[in-house]
């Protein structure tokens, strides 16, 4: 989520200070990203739709512990990596969850009316459909890192602040799911 | 570039796109529920950074005074324990059967 921003310091310090309507600069800044991160883990609209919502509420419930001059240190936009991890934290909730429950959701199958017609479903071609279907088949933390990194576009380093993973965990199962891709989706750039 | 590097950057070309993008109207449906939340939301009125309630900040006083409190109760009752035993002991007597005859005998 790197995207440098000096002003993104002082709209949280208003926010610690209880300016509850600068809190919506935030929200609006990362909004899309967290929904897509969302996404990303549960592959329902509807879901990612309510996982960014209370992210977002708790980030704001629990800013005043949110350790700003720390955060600075690491980059100057300290809230995305933050909001992140929180996103994706209780995504991964929602999986354990279903995977509990052994419920299991049929891609596509999100409820209709919670769809909007402007949502860019993120299989649109029939590589798109290859590559989603050769990362969906990896195992979970490597699908997780994987996802991150092609389709999220993240660094090694940032996946690791996102994940609490070390970067050497985030290079290994990349380097493992990079190898499992390239022998599935071999023939693509032939 | 190694073709292994290649492909990797042609694939995350292509993954790319694969990104899901919420439309307008549902970024602005989940902005309007997490401003809802906040500010109306029984449990979101003010961030942690707010002053503590009355409740809390008596809790605050109590807690390390109940706290004192207990570990002073099971000292002294750990020792009215351990000295009612002691005397106890002392007290005790032996009862020794020889030949059908019972001799209770003192410490």
């Amino acid at each position: 989520m790197a995207n440098d921003d000096p002003l993104e310091a002082r709209v949280i310090a208003r926010v610690q200070d209880g300016d509850a309507e600068a809190y919506d600069t935030l929200v609006s800044k990362y909004l899309p990203r967290v929904v897509a991160i969302a996404w990303g883990v549960v592959r329902n609209a509807h879901d990612a739709e309510d996982l960014a919502q209370e992210a977002f509420v708790r980030a704001y419930q629990n800013i005043g512990r949110f350790r700003l001059s720390e955060a600075l240190e690491r980059t100057s936009d300290p809230f995305g990596p933050w909001i992140g991890r929180i996103v994706l934290n209780l995504a991964l909730d929602v999986l354990k969850h279903r995977r509990k429950f052994r419920h299991e959701e049929l891609a596509g199958a999100e409820p209709a009316a919670r769809r909007d017609d402007a949502d860019v479903m993120a299989v649109s071609n029939d590589i798109g459909t290859r590559i989603d279907a050769a990362i969906e088949e990896l195992p979970e933390m490597q699908r997780l890192v994987a996802r991150l990194h092609l389709v999220e576009e993240m660094e090694h380093a940032e996946i690791a602040d996102l994940t609490g993973l070390s970067e050497g965990t985030v290079r290994s199962h990349l380097s493992h799911a990079r190898a499992k891709l390239k022998e599935k989706l071999a023939d693509l750039y032939d | 570039m190694t073709d292994d590097e290649k492909f990797f950057e042609r694939l995350r070309g292509d993954a790319a796109s694969l990104r899901y993008r919420a439309g307008d109207a549902t970024l602005a449906r989940i902005r309007t529920r997490i401003h809802d939340r906040i500010a109306f939301g029984p449990t979101t009125a003010m961030p942690t950074t707010a002053m503590p309630s009355i409740a809390e900040l008596l809790a605050s006083w109590f807690r390390p005074l109940a706290a004192g409190l207990a570990a002073i109760a099971l000292a002294a009752a750990i020792g009215l324990t351990i000295n009612t035993n002691d005397s106890a002991f002392g007290e005790e007597k032996v009862e020794i059967v020889m030949g059908g005859d019972t001799y209770l005998v003192d410490d």
